[in-house]
């Protein structure tokens, strides 16, 4: 079958125009504009008429657009009336005047208008959604709807810039977890985002959307995520969901990171949630939670890749494959002795470029920094600056290895201080 | 050293009960409402003070009732009516309050030149350097913590307390005034009738409304700890009509007895003050005048362009370069610099353009509240928390009641 597309349209130029059928009797006026989701996203289902009987569907291959623009129906008896149930979005009622999420420009925006494009199989005509409009040309037409003539409504509004999101980038957001299922919202789009995109996103919607997306997020994901808020934000997303859920999303986060989340909570809460966590998660957490939040504990994580100063690098290798933590985060390797005192730090580089065999002890740096548990967070920030450091290992009284700062936990800090 | 950290302890504490309700209050008494109450006062004595308790009363639920939007919607008041009400609606109510906003910018920048012309700054001075202070504060500067030096300079607010018992007014009389109404002769006086409008307007504006929903929404107030908020909310606006009160009292006590009338310049406020309250009061009011005119110059024309752009949806944000944000800025600039650039024109009647632009804001006011209580009352966005009858009543009582002031100020315009 052939399809080729004829006029484009937009929602605006669309509602309200009047609908007839074969002979020429008015039938209603155009309402809304019903559009199918998950495999047939885009395609138009049907029309929503506002008729002297209340709202009817048309489905679109029982409307002819006639020449002159406006609608005619082809069989009367396929009106349907409307039970409330349907599968499909409603373009002036679900999109147009709402936010929705622009995932190529990553932001959140608000819809002026939809653009449309009919299209004709032989006799037989369908109408798509192109886009959304968020320009100023699409708000132009519809303040000034109905007040200038049609021809020069769209010449005016043609003054004025267009910024149009494709219909496939678009992330619709819909407040009600059933309806959300039914129209298969699952937000793949905004899932294929950087975590720090996402937190952007989550931080510009209002806290129902905002709580619809984060809801939607795999725990994996809404851990980067919720790493990246700021702890106000961090707050008021996990305060609708139960505890049990929210101990899934923190196991999954940076432990120095789940501390910081939990530490802000009531005490009531963040015990809650502990107590949901797995055993070895919750005790990493419980422990950092001890420190006061400013110190090198309260900033530092317990993920790092420790090796006995005695092995060779094929075991520092070794170690790194099965560390469990974000391997993209490791920048060094810290060597301890049995009792966990720290010897020594060799830095991925000197690893990759060593021999197999080569006995960490000689790569490392023989002036390698550590800095106490205690020592307070300005101070942290200024030995990083001093010694260009990357990561900085923190121990305790007895020189124990507990716990690693990064260089972006610090950056982190000092913009908060701001 | 020990004295220095507990003042500090409690000062801190202070500010941390204090919230958005109480700063939208303050920034309510601004060059637009000095002068207004000023003017009430000394043309009219103490025949507008029984205006104070309904207006109180009327402010209390207005301000209530965008405070429980923004925390139950966690929204703007732009963005909730562009999503309730559409875009042609919501670009009509931008462009009268972008109209009305431009007005009282104007206004601050004429309390600036004012006051400063009390210490002998000229007004081709004062205007473009403060003018050139404010839009580099928000564009180059830190905002937030500016805001907090304002707050703590608008203890200079309590001056006017004092400046209105330094006054020595006859308290029996202002007294009685507010509890009575005035004689039914008044309100066929046109002036009365308008400056009522300009005291409604001025203490209820139609832009705090926008800036007071907005604060809240940022700070992320829950609705669990929506008592306190209220809280705020009632002690600011109480803090803002017992200042103007005694605004209206102590000109009422000094120019209107004196038979000084009406005032021209806003020094003549203070000027006038000076042989007949002391020089201590004289220098309280014009020092007020200059901290509330900077403080709401910086802070109206950044909230006008911040409501407007996310009610029709373009980008904002001082956190944004000019180019992302093209609109939000220019809107913001325009503001401040035309707002100045009016108060520079020579002989430019200063009173007269600021209680015009607050009686804008009283004409716009009913359709702003109107808005309000038709989205307030909505279940679907509201749920439990939609206005109780008497909420309802008084909100609705106040807009009528400014609408039918209006109509009767245009009758007796065209009678005169």
């Amino acid at each position: 079958m052939t399809e080729t597309p004829s006029n484009p349209s937009s929602l605006t130029a669309l509602l309200g125009t009047p609908v007839t059928d074969a002979g020429g009797r008015m039938r209603g006026r155009l309402k809304d504009v019903a559009v199918a989701t998950g495999a047939d996203a885009g395609q138009v289902a049907g029309l929503i008429l506002k008729t002297a009987d209340g709202a009817r569907l048309a489905e679109v291959r029982n409307i002819l657009q006639t020449p002159s623009g406006a609608l005619e129906i082809r069989d009367v008896s396929g009106l349907r009336s409307l039970k409330g149930d349907e599968n499909f979005l409603l373009l002036q009622q679900d999109i147009v005047d709402r936010q929705i999420v622009d995932v190529h420009g990553r932001k959140v925006v608000r819809a002026n208008d939809v653009n449309l494009q009919w299209f004709s199989h032989d006799a037989i005509q369908s109408l798509r959604v192109t886009g959304v409009e968020v320009g100023l040309s699409g708000a132009m037409r519809r303040i000034f709807k109905g007040l200038l003539p049609r021809p020069s409504l769209e010449s005016f509004s043609a003054n004025f810039a267009t910024r149009v999101i494709p219909w496939e980038l678009v992330d619709v957001i819909e407040v009600d977890p059933a309806r959300r299922v039914k129209l298969k919202i699952e937000h793949a789009n905004i899932a294929q985002m950087h975590p720090s995109d996402i937190a952007d996103i989550l931080a510009d919607l209002a806290p129902a959307e905002r709580a619809a997306v984060f809801t939607t997020l795999d725990e994996e994901l809404a851990a980067e995520a919720l790493e990246e808020v700021d702890p106000k934000l961090q707050k008021s997303l996990i305060e609708s969901l139960d505890s049990g859920h929210v101990a899934d999303i923190v196991e999954e986060m940076d432990p120095g990171a789940a501390a910081d989340l939990l530490g802000e909570l009531p005490d009531a809460r963040s015990e809650a949630i502990l107590k949901e966590m797995e055993p070895e998660e919750r005790q990493e957490v419980s422990e950092l939670l001890e420190f006061p939040e400013n110190s090198a504990a309260g900033r530092m994580t317990t993920d790092y890749v420790a090796v006995h100063a005695d092995e060779s690098v094929s075991g520092a290798v070794k170690a790194l494959k099965a560390f469990d933590g974000d391997p993209e985060s490791v920048t060094e390797v810290y060597l301890v002795d049995e009792k966990d005192v720290l010897k020594g730090v060799v830095p991925l580089a000197r690893l990759v470029m060593a021999q197999p065999e080569t006995r960490l002890a000689v790569l490392t740096d023989p002036r390698f920094i550590s800095c106490p548990a205690d020592e307070k967070q300005d101070d942290v920030a200024e030995l990083f600056d001093k010694y260009n450091l990357r990561a900085l290992p923190v121990v305790d009284s007895a020189q124990r290895l507990v716990g690693i700062i990064q260089a972006d936990h610090v950056i982190a800090f000092l913009r908060q201080g701001r | 050293m020990n004295l220095l950290r507990r003042w500090k302890v409690s000062l801190l504490l202070f500010f941390a009960v204090l919230g958005p309700g109480f700063i939208t209050a303050n920034v309510d008494n601004d060059a637009g409402g000095i002068l207004t109450y000023s003017q009430a006062g000394a043309q009219f004595g103490y025949t507008l003070l029984w205006t104070m308790i309904p207006i109180t009363l009327a402010l209390i639920v207005v301000q209530e009732m965008c405070a429980r939007m923004g925390v139950v919607t966690g929204k703007g008041l732009s963005d909730l009516i562009r999503e309730e009400f559409g875009l042609r609606i919501t670009f009509i109510t931008m462009l009268l309050l972008v109209i009305v906003n431009f007005g009282n910018v104007v206004a601050e920048f004429s309390g600036i030149a004012g006051s400063l012309q009390l210490f002998h700054v000229s007004k081709y001075i004062s205007v473009p350097v403060c003018a050139l202070l404010v839009w580099l504060l928000v564009v180059k500067g830190d905002y937030k913590s500016t805001e907090k030096i304002f707050l703590i300079a608008s203890v200079v607010y309590i001056s006017y307390i004092l400046a209105g018992v330094l006054s020595g007014p006859s308290w029996h009389e202002a007294l009685i005034s507010t509890v009575k109404m005035p004689p039914k002769s008044v309100w066929k006086e046109r002036t009365y009738v308008y400056l009522v409008i300009g005291v409604i307007g001025t203490t209820i504006t139609p832009w705090m409304q926008f800036y007071l929903q907005s604060s809240i929404v940022e700070k992320g107030i829950s609705v669990k700890d929506y008592a306190a908020c209220r809280l705020d909310v009632i002690v600011g606006s109480l803090f803002t009509d017992i200042v103007a009160w005694f605004i209206v009292v102590a000109c009422a006590a000094t120019l209107y007895a004196h038979g000084l009338g009406a005032i021209d310049v806003p020094s003549d406020a203070a000027e006038a003050m000076k042989p007949l309250a002391g020089p201590y009061a004289f220098l309280l009011f014009a020092f007020g005048l200059f901290n509330a005119s900077l403080f709401a110059a910086s802070i109206l024309p950044l909230s006008t362009a911040y409501t407007v752009c996310e009610g029709l949806g373009l980008e904002s944000g001082v956190d944004k370069s000019f180019d992302e944000a093209p609109v939000f800025y220019w809107l913001y600039t325009l503001l401040i610099a035309g707002g100045a650039a009016v108060v520079l024109v020579p002989n430019f009647p200063m009173v007269k353009f600021v209680i015009l632009s607050q009686v804008l804001n009283g004409i716009l006011l009913p359709v702003v509240i109107i808005l309000m209580l038709i989205l307030i009352n909505r279940k679907d966005l509201m749920g439990e928390h939609v206005n109780s009858r008497w909420f309802n009543a008084v909100a609705w009582l106040t807009a009528i009641i400014v609408i039918g002031l209006s109509v009767a100020m245009l009758f007796t315009t065209a009678g005169t």
